[in-house]
């Protein structure tokens, strides 16, 4: 009875995936849906064959969203806003898109297939990103678990991005890794040299990426990479400037504070880094330098567990506690922040308390 | 046994090397519906639910989540901290939606027993009935996980 009811399972379950595949070759081999219209933001248009995805169709094109599934609808990063075209909305998207996006028409364009003329629109700064070929220059240990990569820019051999962006970094398959994987860091390096990029990496414990840059990456080797991604950059103010991060975090802070001084800036900039131990603190020499350079700029490291060892006599706790020292005009403060998800609510909450206008606090979690 | 394409895709994406380095099934050679299973039975005979563990997985988890560096202590008995990684993952399931990239590390201070867990095995247990396989990383053993969490004697 059972070996028949298993016989059944199999059997059926053995037809179900002849038909899928029957049914996916025949959509290769005989639909043709022609040439469709992609219109960007009301200007710009592509004429392409239909039946792909909307994310590959732009990317054919040069226009990259920022994807690290590789299109498979599992990351939900590549979304944008579909006026009309692009059907109705899948099940497999919904779990990435909160009800305000769902009513504003935004859509995972990995998931959209292509099969009429479609209205789209994208972040304007989504021109910028391309896809890049680059060679390990250096490879640098911060930590005992953060590296600094210096990547020499091979093709195109220079990039344009704002202080405070990402990239997305790919790893090809390895010994431990089957596939490809792209994973999203942030640029430390100031953006007046085009033609180097630094990214600070924190060892992700079984992290595909990040096992194959700690253990498996050497200097010489080529590297490829798309970007620049992310919205995270310095506001056109002469408010005073409240920097916080913890952990890898300091990357985007710290393209942002060097640009500023490569710029001339002279705008208040207090830099508080949260750190567990001495050992988790980096580029300590650097920022004092840049103290010395800046008689704006203020670096305040604060250690939540300094030990014995530490022989640490700065600032010990957590960085919440120290705002009212440093918050000289709080409705003249930008924040900007960098760390954990549970860093940035910590402090948000901390900022709001000491007066500082929610629309002016603007981070970048490690979501 | 024959796989459907779906169970093929969840099954290569719990081997070493697609989502994670490690994977999610250890030296486990039983196939997932059979870990699934017999943890089940386990579970009928220790009297508790994948559910009520996730959620009380769940209450720690978002406790030492809001202390985001260093570990809290919770109904003075047990010792809980968050570890933030950079990024996210996706269920192995192909349950659409992305988790907290984290591990959680658990100490019962009367029993002594530790565990380790991560956003993601919580998903896994609640929506899935999944503790992984023997041998992985993250494997919850169903009978340590009710004792680290709700106390059953010292082990």
């Amino acid at each position: 009875m059972i070996i028949s009811v298993i016989n059944t399972v199999l059997i059926v379950a053995a037809i179900s995936g002849l038909l899928a595949l029957l049914l996916v070759i025949a959509d290769l081999l005989f639909a043709n849906y022609g040439e469709m219209k992609i219109t960007i933001n009301g200007k710009k248009e592509l004429v392409v064959k239909g039946g792909s995805s909307l994310l590959g169709l732009l990317n054919d094109n040069k226009i990259y969203l920022a994807s690290a599934c590789g299109g498979r609808g599992s990351c939900g990063f590549c979304k944008c806003k579909v006026n009309s075209g692009g059907g109705p909305l899948l099940p497999t998207e919904k779990p990435f898109l909160t009800p305000q996006e769902i009513e504003d028409n935004i859509r995972l364009s990995c998931q959209i297939k292509v099969k009429e003329d479609i209205f789209i629109e994208i972040p304007e700064n989504i021109f910028n990103v391309q896809k890049y070929k680059a060679v390990v220059t250096e490879i640098k240990d911060l930590t005992y678990d953060i590296k600094e990569l210096t990547l020499k820019l091979q093709e195109p051999a220079s990039i344009n991005f704002k202080a405070g962006q990402y990239v997305q970094l790919e790893s090809p398959p390895y010994e431990k890794s089957r596939q490809s994987a792209s994973r999203a860091y942030s640029i430390s390096s100031s953006p007046d040299n085009q033609h180097f990029i630094q990214l600070i990496i924190r060892l992700v414990p079984a992290g595909i990426c990040t096992t194959y840059i700690f253990d498996y990456l050497k200097s010489g080797d080529e590297i490829n990479f798309t970007g620049p991604f992310g919205d995270f950059s310095i506001r056109d103010s002469q408010a005073d400037m409240l920097f916080i991060a913890g952990g890898s975090g300091k990357a985007p802070i710290k393209s942002m504070v060097e640009y500023l001084y490569q710029h001339g800036s002279k705008r208040r900039m207090i830099y508080m880094f949260g750190a567990r131990t001495r050992k988790d603190l980096y580029y300590t020499e650097l920022f004092q330098d840049l103290e010395k350079k800046m008689v704006n700029f203020t670096y305040v490291p604060i250690l939540s567990q300094p030990t014995e060892e530490c022989e640490w006599k700065g600032k010990c706790g957590y960085v919440t506690p120290f705002f009212p020292e440093y918050i000289r005009d709080p409705q003249n403060t930008e924040a900007y922040l960098c760390g954990s998800p549970g860093m940035i609510a910590a402090v948000i909450k901390g900022l709001k308390s000491n007066g500082i206008n929610e629309a002016n606090i603007f981070y970048d979690s490690f979501a | 046994m024959k796989e459907t394409p779906s169970e093929l895709r969840i099954h290569n994406n719990m081997k070493a090397g697609y989502l994670t380095v490690e994977g999610f099934l250890g030296k486990d050679d039983r196939h997932f519906h059979d870990i699934i299973r017999e943890d089940h039975a386990v579970l009928q005979k220790i009297s508790i639910s994948a559910v009520q563990l996730a959620e009380r997985m769940e209450y720690f988890t978002g406790k030492a989540f809001e202390i985001y560096d260093g570990a809290i202590i919770i109904d003075e008995k047990f010792r809980v901290e968050y570890k933030s990684y950079r990024g996210k993952i996706i269920c192995p399931f192909a349950h659409p939606g992305v988790f907290r990239k984290g591990e959680i590390f658990f100490k019962n201070l009367e029993n002594g027993i530790e565990l380790c867990w991560t956003p993601l095995n919580i998903h896994m247990i609640a929506e899935h009935g999944f503790f992984e396989g023997k041998g992985s990383k993250h494997r919850l053993d169903p009978v340590i996980l009710k004792q680290a969490l709700f106390g059953n004697g010292d082990l």
